[in-house]
């Protein structure tokens, strides 16, 4: 049995890959702890304006793409894990 | 007047036959290989095709490339209208990828190409308005040009409303102004139909014998 966070970590990588049209990865192929952009995965700008979208859509998180919290938010899928569920317990 | 030659040339068609024949003629199946994945899932087919035909007839990346499309990416852009309509945020990739010179962008960051780049449409005469700035970048003293021109799957709702060769196609012309073989204009005004990018493979698989295009081109 998959526990809420286990499951919350799998739909938020299926997001990603969906998403992003990540062709050839699979939701173990992303690392909780590695970074989404530039070295790990290698998302881009407009890969973090897309997510930004997706994020508002499913699960009504706002962020402001101008904001210094929205870089640590974005840090890997650990830290977007942690922003989604913050969001749910407000 | 300079003359207008051409040495190399590639091609691709959604759903082609094999013809084992034409080796220019790249397979139908899994464009995009001077991809690297990254950069492959921004665009569709033809698009990926085209970066491919780009690639192939410019591997050192030291080309000026033209690019031609009547619609461009009209699947995606008619995508964005409809989310505009039902009020919903458009997708910042989409968006971005929605200029006509987007194919070009891929391309030149996939390979570092640094060379002048050109998007262009031209209602339906692409193929001479191609042939027309590649003789102007020639006159400029390149030593080649690599033209592109294709047409992208077009949504059901335009189907008999525009011309269009009725799948997704490209393909590449490198030109110069004495390797190869010489494009010849015959009358100028004539009613020849507007070549798609498919009449234009059709036409150099036929080794250019029948005019083509706004001036009737022919290949000497």
């Amino acid at each position: 049995m998959m526990s809420e966070t286990q499951q919350l970590s799998l739909d938020l990588k299926r997001m990603i890959i969906d998403t992003l049209e990540l062709e050839d990865i699979t939701p173990d192929d992303i690392d909780e702890d590695a970074p989404l952009f530039g070295e790990g995965l290698g998302l881009d700008s407009i890969d973090a304006l897309e997510l930004g979208l997706a994020l508002q859509k499913r699960y009504g998180v706002k962020l402001d793409a101008e904001a210094e919290d929205t870089r640590r938010h974005f840090a890997s899928l650990a830290a977007l894990r942690a922003l989604v569920e913050a969001h749910r317990d407000v | 007047m300079d003359e207008l030659c051409l040495s190399q040339w590639c091609g691709w068609q959604k759903h082609g036959e094999d013809r084992p024949d034409t080796p220019q003629l790249l397979p139908s199946d899994g464009p995009g290989k001077s991809l690297p994945a990254m950069l492959r899932r921004r665009l569709d087919d033809a698009g990926r095709a085209t970066c491919d035909i780009l690639a192939s007839l410019d591997s050192g990346a030291e080309l000026p490339l033209l690019h031609a499309s009547r619609h461009g990416d009209a699947t995606r852009t008619l995508a964005m209208l409809h989310d505009l309509i039902a009020g919903e945020a458009l997708s910042p990739t989409r968006f971005s990828l929605s200029v006509h010179n987007a194919t070009l962008g891929i391309h030149s960051i996939a390979r570092q190409h640094q060379r002048p780049l050109q998007a262009l449409s031209a209602c339906g005469n692409e193929f001479d308005a191609l042939l027309s700035e590649a003789r102007g970048y020639l006159a400029e003293g390149y030593p080649a040009v690599v033209i592109a021109f294709t047409e992208g799957d077009i949504p059901k709702e335009y189907l008999g409303h525009t011309e269009h060769p009725g799948k997704a196609c490209a393909v590449g012309m490198r030109l110069s102004l004495n390797e190869g073989h010489k494009l010849v204009a015959g009358a100028s005004g004539n009613s020849l139909p507007r070549p798609t990018p498919i009449d234009i493979i059709e036409w150099l698989c036929g080794a250019g014998k029948t005019p083509i295009g706004r001036h009737g081109w022919t290949l000497a």
